[in-house]
């Protein structure tokens, strides 16, 4: 398709110009080797993505939705495997999107609560995909594990074109409705009354999640999505003390978080996924020690945050 | 009902031959309803009498069983919204609790309509002239910018009506705006609401279990509950009228327990005749 070239071809000279000014030994790779670039950038635009999608995610008290949509791809791909498909994750995405719809109809007729429902796709196709990988597919092969674990190394220009896709179409869905989607999450009696589409931002945001989580698996793989998707969100509320605030805080964590993955994993050989998924999970803590000490000892002892 | 009303104003709610069936249950039985404009509209009744159903079936929220309701001469449920109403929810209990928001930024999503949803349309000043509006009017201009979570039930639920004038809406409509805010905040939040009324010319519609503040602020009580009749049970206005003849609380209590009546016009005359004097609970 050609997108993931055309920006790679922007992006490359910018990343050769910072690599010599990059520690380690092998992480400066990333920044001069077409491989390694476009493993770069795929984390870079999955984690801006993932970012401001999963701070509505938290608010809207579907901080697993990710987790459960990927299981759902993971299924999706598994039954592509099967069929000898050239590009399996497109049957993910299909997969995926299918579920998120039919998981936001569920919610919306009050069938059952986000959770259960979650739940009930996520082992639901985790297990068709388990069966048919038996039957028809050789089992788990290593490049199923790529998949549930993620191998950012492995990413070719088909999968960066469909990661670039989704992020346009994410970004671009997010810049029109954040105003209607933060609206509609707050009160969404008032949001209808006002004339805020709910149904179909609801709708519209469940297929968003669901083409952002198969964009996300690409990189850190199925069981390690939450990691960017709504660590740094969470992470990022710590700090932020308004909608804005969150936002810019949750989108430094998360490129920091990938930075310094990316910069382990290749240092100490550990695998891209679980390493960005780790640092994003110890920064959590570790900012709310940080918080925890501000507000206790230096700025004043009186005032509480909460 | 027209004699109950404070003033003549344009008409801008009529509900006509409303029912509302929940199971079989009748809430609402054949329901008819004028609301003019600049009313203040207290909505009381016990729990499950169907004061939430007849507020969501009067903004089209509800499929009613028969019956229609017109906002500003417009069938509520095809209505397009686009602002002239606003919802004004319990903000302590029912924001999300995860959410970092500032006063400000609650208060500008007020202004978001189908058609200025989108930001290419917003005309930015406008708009923050408006919020300031808002902000100045609700008395939270020093906490604009603080988070939501920082602020006090009664601060919070002034941010929520902050969002429900800052669009300009011609009705507001309140659900038990006054739960868990102490008596100081719901004093200010009721001078709030009566100079809405009287100042903007709003209408109010509000539902409260707090009969004091219906009494000291509202130009019109209508009392809903349910009625046994015969082996049914059917619910509607018992009563419609200023707050001065509203019969007090332990009326109230006897009228909960003579239901077997067949027509419940019955009780109401019989409350006015045994409270000629209605007991008025002032602050």
């Amino acid at each position: 398709m050609g997108i993931s070239e055309f920006v790679l071809s922007i992006l490359a000279p910018i990343l050769e110009l910072i690599g010599p000014f990059m520690p380690g030994n092998t992480f400066p790779a990333y920044f001069e080797m077409e491989l390694f670039q476009r493993a770069l950038i795929a984390a870079i635009i999955v984690t801006i993505i993932g970012g401001f999608l999963g701070g509505f995610l938290i608010m809207r008290n579907l901080a697993l939705m990710g987790d459960g949509l990927a299981h759902v791809s993971f299924g999706g791909i598994a039954v592509g495997v099967a069929l000898s498909s050239t590009a399996p994750l497109w049957y993910g995405l299909v997969f995926c999107i299918i579920a998120s719809i039919l998981i936001h109809e569920m919610q919306a007729r009050e069938l059952l609560t986000g959770d259960a429902a979650i739940g009930i796709f996520l082992t639901g196709t985790l297990a068709l995909g388990l069966v048919v990988l038996r039957l028809w597919g050789g089992g788990i092969t290593t490049d199923i594990e790529g998949f549930l674990y993620g191998n950012i190394n492995l990413i070719d220009s088909d999968k960066l074109d469909l990661i670039v896709i989704v992020a346009i179409f994410a970004l671009s869905s997010l810049y029109l409705l954040h105003g209607g989607l933060l609206a509609t999450t707050l009160d969404p009696v008032a949001a209808r009354l006002q004339g805020i589409p709910v149904r179909f931002i609801g709708l519209w945001f469940s297929v968003m999640t669901a083409a952002v989580v198969v964009a996300m698996v690409n990189v850190v793989g199925v069981l390690l999505v939450t990691s960017l998707l709504v660590t740094p969100a969470a992470t990022g509320q710590l700090i932020g003390r308004s909608f804005k605030g969150c936002i810019l805080w949750t989108q430094f964590f998360g490129l920091s978080s990938v930075l310094l993955g990316i910069y382990y994993s290749a240092e100490l050989g550990t695998g891209g996924g679980a390493t960005i998924a780790l640092v994003s999970a110890l920064m959590f803590p570790i900012v709310l020690t940080g918080r925890t000490v501000y507000t206790r000892f230096i700025r004043s002892p009186i005032l509480n945050i909460d | 009902m027209k004699g109950h009303l404070s003033h003549d104003g344009e008409i801008v709610i009529k509900a006509s031959d409303l029912s509302v069936s929940r199971g079989s249950t009748i809430v609402l039985d054949d329901i008819n309803l004028t609301i003019r404009q600049g009313d203040f509209v207290g909505l009381v009744g016990p729990n499950g009498s169907g004061k939430t159903t007849l507020l969501m079936a009067i903004l089209g929220l509800l499929n009613p069983t028969s019956g229609s309701v017109e906002i500003f001469g417009q069938d509520s449920k095809r209505m397009k919204h686009n602002g002239r109403v606003a919802w004004v929810s319990q903000a302590a209990s029912n924001l999300p609790k995860n959410i970092r928001i500032t006063v400000r930024e609650l208060i500008s999503l007020g202004v978001l309509t189908s058609k200025t949803m989108f930001p290419f349309f917003k005309n930015r000043k406008n708009i923050r002239e408006q919020v300031e509006n808002a902000l100045e009017l609700v008395g939270l201009k020093d906490v604009a910018d603080v988070d939501i979570y920082s602020l006090s039930g009664g601060q919070r639920q002034r941010a929520v009506i902050g969002r429900a004038l800052v669009s300009n809406a011609e009705i507001l409509v309140f659900d038990e705006p006054l739960v868990g805010v102490d008596r100081d905040s719901r004093n200010s939040l009721l001078k709030l609401l009566d100079d809405l009324c009287h100042t903007q010319n709003k209408t109010l519609l509000m539902v409260s279990h707090d009969l004091a503040a219906i009494r000291q602020s509202a130009h019109r009580v209508i009392y809903l509950d349910l009625i046994q009749l015969n082996d049914c049970c059917r619910g509607g206005i018992q009563y419609d009228g200023p707050p001065s003849e509203f019969p007090d609380l332990l009326s109230l209590a006897t009228l909960r327990g003579i239901r077997n009546v067949h027509e419940p016009e019955h009780i109401i005359i019989s409350l006015k005749e045994g409270n000629s004097e209605p007991k008025v609970e002032e602050e």
